[in-house]
């Protein structure tokens, strides 16, 4: 009986931990800073995708998030699949579709895991493992496969916006989402903001990560134990949020410097003097970007009907 | 500065700005004009007010830059001080040092047509401004580019075509060079002149590098302490060498040579090695030149027929047919070398060449896609920075970078916190403290110390630790002559002091590089030239080849002897030495003022 209960207890931890300690283990190891950097670089390329109209593809994730939100399960996987088709038209790096997976497959296994535990269904109740009396302290009965059935579904929900704005992120200049802002009347803040965060974004990644090879070079023990060296972790732990402490003082100083000046530059160059902005770009309508329209509004109109009708509509209740 | 002021004439009328909270002025009674067309070199120590005067010209004190400003800067009747900073920047363009800071947009074009933009112009306005621009900087090919994947010169570029499309008057650069490669350097000065003879753009270049762009300017400037010390046409402004060396700025390799070999370069001094090589041709200059060259090279024929380096051990460090690749570009391709122990090595290199990436590779950043990086004979393991970085202290470009204690001593202390101190060092903290110059300053802020001494105090604190080698990659870039000097000086007593082995990584040919034992150029990831500096200085045409320009004193003696250069030298002392030793009537003369002018 002890036996038993010893064992089940073992199991049931190393359920429970396995994902949230392996996820970001493999973040850091597949993707790190330079992935992330990647994955916010813009891709300057002559695609069909690059020369649609920055309004159109601004709407795209709007449409496709409204999408995601209105269809059940099931219509909510195909939509997911529409998301997935534009990436073939980009074709991207494949630095990129390698960072791109992980992050996606990523959050997918971290849904899937925690409501797999924690959403539970009305009773009777089907535990695909039911942990012990000593895990009680956790507050999860088990894991259930109607849990893990929601949390794919809460997961792809989530995913179908990330995909189409990565998407939209690396095909776009900067400077087309700007346009895009104001002809949607938003101020010309909101698209600087925009243009600011991107373009340094990257810049910022490759700052942090130069800063903590710095501390390294210094001689500051970043090295990861082995999975198996249990007694080390929580040196390393603590190593590591030291860590963030002492790079925080050289990036803080670097970014305030950077800053100051990007604001005379800003200035200098007239930012903020008219209501309204210029443009080079002169983005005639073509009949791509006027199928994409169609498409679009027939998406979502097709969507609020079938939703109105109760086909593939979520239930609430 | 004298004439007439002219209508569109940039004018700083006795200005004098003192920062907020700042006990002494930065500028102090400065009267500066800017001509239409007008090339205008200003330089000076650091410190000295070059980047403050910049900032005054272009309006954005006291607006931006905030302090208590007396006197104006005025352009045609317009006080810039009194106008926004869009409305002074139609006149006044302002290129910042660093490039990466001021480019905001992701493409070029992007960022040629912010500024056009944000004025409202009509949209064939806007187009035809940032084809003129594209044009006039030679970015016209790189239009769609993402700004991230640019190189220093074509960033610096893109940010000059972007000031342009204001439309102003005068361009006024800080530093521009500083992160280029001379022949990357060579390029925007290009791009500058062109602008100022076609376009009639007044330009103030404020840099350290005089010997780059003395050749391109029209006047010189010379700041010391705030003031204006000096400010006069090129040929005349180094006529007298005393200011130059108070100020403790830099002196053009060919003037230095045409003060140390009075008469030789008949009645003007050389500013550009073009203009030295004509006023030497078929002089007996040239003939003692080339009887200088004759004997170097029998003398190093004899020297390496007697004299084959048997290294004592093996190699300190060592590259076995090393590749890195970046997204399927290689970035180092098949370098195979080896770096003896005592040995002071200077990787050059145009930009991108993969200098950084293979230097990186011996504390293990980054990872070989073939071959083995070797420290003392055992594999450097890709990752380990913290294990390696015990034997090989990597000083970066960004020195600020490596500083993250609140003092002096804690930051010398620092990598005792993780590894255990060195059983024999060479340099204790102690020691460190006196060596540096710190002493009494063990509890100040390392903030609180200059920009060198920041350096200073993150190269004492990697010496502590007692490394095998030494890695510096770019350590003079961004510093004046006095302060270049000093490093260089520093370097040389470590190497007494601990015969650490030394490997830098730099565009300072005319300094750092000349100063080396071995130099090693890099092109497109291979190693192209391995040897001593006098002799990789001579290769003019493989270092062209490469995107690599000899230092000024090595390109006078190849123009003038073309292959029989072989072997140049690279002191201006010891150049105007050997010259003079071989000057008709030279065992009569006796004396020669060859050492008059100290570097």
């Amino acid at each position: 009986m002890m036996n038993s209960l010893f064992v089940q207890t073992i199991i049931a931890y190393l359920l429970i931990f396995a994902v949230p300690l392996v996820l970001p283990f493999a973040f850091l190891k597949l993707v790190g800073l330079s992935g992330l950097r990647t994955l916010v670089t813009y891709e300057a390329k002559d695609t069909p995708l690059h020369n649609l109209d920055p309004r159109l593809k601004v709407l795209y994730p709007i449409a496709m998030g409204i999408l995601s939100i209105l269809f059940t399960w099931k219509a909510m996987l195909v939509v997911f699949g529409l998301t997935i088709l534009p990436w073939f038209w980009l074709r991207p790096s494949r630095a990129k579709i390698r960072v791109l997976i992980v992050m996606i497959i990523g959050p997918a296994i971290a849904g899937f895991w925690g409501q797999g535990m924690y959403y539970l269904p009305p009773p009777p109740i089907h535990f695909l493992y039911k942990f012990p009396w000593t895990m009680a302290w956790l507050g999860s009965p088990g894991i259930t496969t109607y849990g893990m059935v929601f949390g794919l579904e809460q997961t792809a929900r989530v995913l179908v916006t990330v995909s189409t704005s990565m998407l939209i992120l690396i095909s776009t200049d900067v400077g087309d989402f700007t346009w895009a802002f104001e002809r949607f009347r938003a101020p010309p803040h909101v698209g600087f903001a925009l243009t600011a965060a991107l373009r340094f974004l990257p810049e910022m990644i490759a700052r942090t990560h130069l800063v903590l090879r710095a501390v390294e070079l210094r001689g500051y023990d970043m090295s990861r134990p082995r999975w198996y060296q249990f007694q080390r972790w929580p040196e390393y732990a603590k190593r590591l949020s030291r860590c963030v402490v002492l790079v925080t003082v050289p990036l803080l100083i670097g970014t305030l410097r950077g800053t100051t000046t990007m604001a005379m530059v800003a200035d200098a160059r007239g930012f903020g003097t008219t209501k309204r902005r210029g443009s080079l770009r002169v983005h005639k309508t073509t009949a791509v970007d006027i199928w994409g329209y169609a498409i679009l509004v027939a998406l979502v109109a097709s969507a609020l009907v079938l939703n109105h009708l109760g086909i593939g509509a979520r239930y609430y209740g | 500065m004298s004439g007439a002021r002219t209508a569109g004439e940039l004018h700083a009328e006795d200005v004098s700005f003192a920062y907020v909270g700042a006990a002494r002025a930065a500028l102090r009674h400065v009267d500066l004009g800017v001509s239409p067309g007008e090339v205008v070199l200003v330089t000076g120590a650091s410190g000295c007010g070059k980047s403050t005067l910049a900032l005054a010209l272009c309006g954005l004190i006291p607006s931006r830059v905030h302090g208590e400003l007396r006197g104006r800067v005025t352009f045609g009747g317009a006080t810039l001080s009194g106008l926004k900073p869009h409305e002074a920047a139609q006149f006044v363009g302002m290129v910042f040092q660093n490039p990466n800071l001021q480019l905001i947009n992701q493409t070029v074009q992007s960022e040629v047509a912010f500024g056009p933009e944000n004025l409202a112009l009509p949209q064939p306005e806007i187009a035809a401004r940032v084809e003129e621009c594209l044009a006039v900087t030679g970015m016209a090919g790189m239009r769609k580019a993402a700004v991230v994947t640019l190189s220093g010169g074509q960033k610096q570029r893109t940010a000059i075509a972007a000031t342009l499309a204001m439309r102003p008057r005068v361009l006024v650069l800080d530093e521009p060079l500083s992160d280029l490669d001379p022949v990357g350097a060579q390029e925007v000065l290009a791009t500058l002149r062109r602008l100022a003879r076609r376009g009639g753009t007044g330009v103030v270049i404020i840099e350290h590098r005089v010997d780059e762009v003395a050749p391109w300017a029209d006047r010189v400037v010379l700041m010391d302490d705030g003031r204006v010390l000096l400010d006069q046409p090129p040929h005349a402004a180094w006529a007298d060498p005393a200011p130059w060396l108070a100020a403790g700025v830099g002196i053009p390799d060919m003037v230095r040579l045409a003060h140390a070999v009075p008469g030789a370069f008949g009645a003007g001094l050389p500013l550009s090695v073009e203009e030295a090589a004509g006023a030497l041709k078929d002089t007996w200059f040239e003939a003692a030149l080339a009887a200088v060259a004759a004997g170097r090279a029998r003398t190093t024929v004899a020297a390496q027929a007697t004299a084959r380096r048997v290294p004592a051990g093996p190699p300190v460090l060592a590259w076995d047919g090393v590749s890195v690749e970046f997204d399927g570009k290689r970035a180092v391709d098949d370098v195979t070398l080896a770096v003896d122990e005592g040995e002071w090595v200077a990787l050059i290199g145009a930009n991108g060449s993969g200098k950084s990436t293979l230097t990186g590779l011996t504390v293990g950043l980054g990872k070989p896609c073939a071959g083995v990086v070797r420290f003392g004979g055992q594999p450097v393991r890709p990752g380990k920075v913290f294990e390696h970085a015990a034997q090989v202290a990597l000083l970066l470009q960004a020195a600020d970078d490596m500083l993250f204690e609140t003092t002096v001593l804690k930051e010398l202390e620092f990598g005792f916190r993780f590894r255990a101190r060195p059983k024999d060092p060479v340099l204790d903290v102690a020691e460190a403290i006196e060596f540096f110059g710190f002493a009494g300053r063990e509890d100040d802020s390392p903030w609180e110390l200059s920009q060198g001494g920041r350096q200073r105090l993150a190269l004492a604190a990697l010496l502590v630790g007692a490394p095998g080698v030494l890695v510096l990659d770019e350590p003079t870039t961004g510093q004046d002559a006095d302060h270049m000097r000093g490093f260089l000086r520093l370097l040389d007593q470590v190497r007494a002091r601990t015969g650490i082995t030394i490997l830098t990584v730099t565009h300072d040919i005319r300094g750092l590089a000349s100063h080396a034992s071995r130099v090693v150029l890099l092109g497109e990831g291979q190693v192209r030239l391995d040897g001593p500096a006098s002799r990789v200085f001579a290769a003019a045409g493989e270092l062209a080849r490469w995107g690599v320009l000899a230092p000024p004193l090595a390109r006078l003696q190849t123009t003038l002897l073309g292959q029989a250069a072989a072997d140049v030298l690279l002191d201006v002392g010891e150049l105007a030495a050997a010259v003079l030793a071989h000057r008709p009537g030279a065992a009569r003369a006796g004396s020669s003022p060859a050492g008059a002018l100290r570097p």
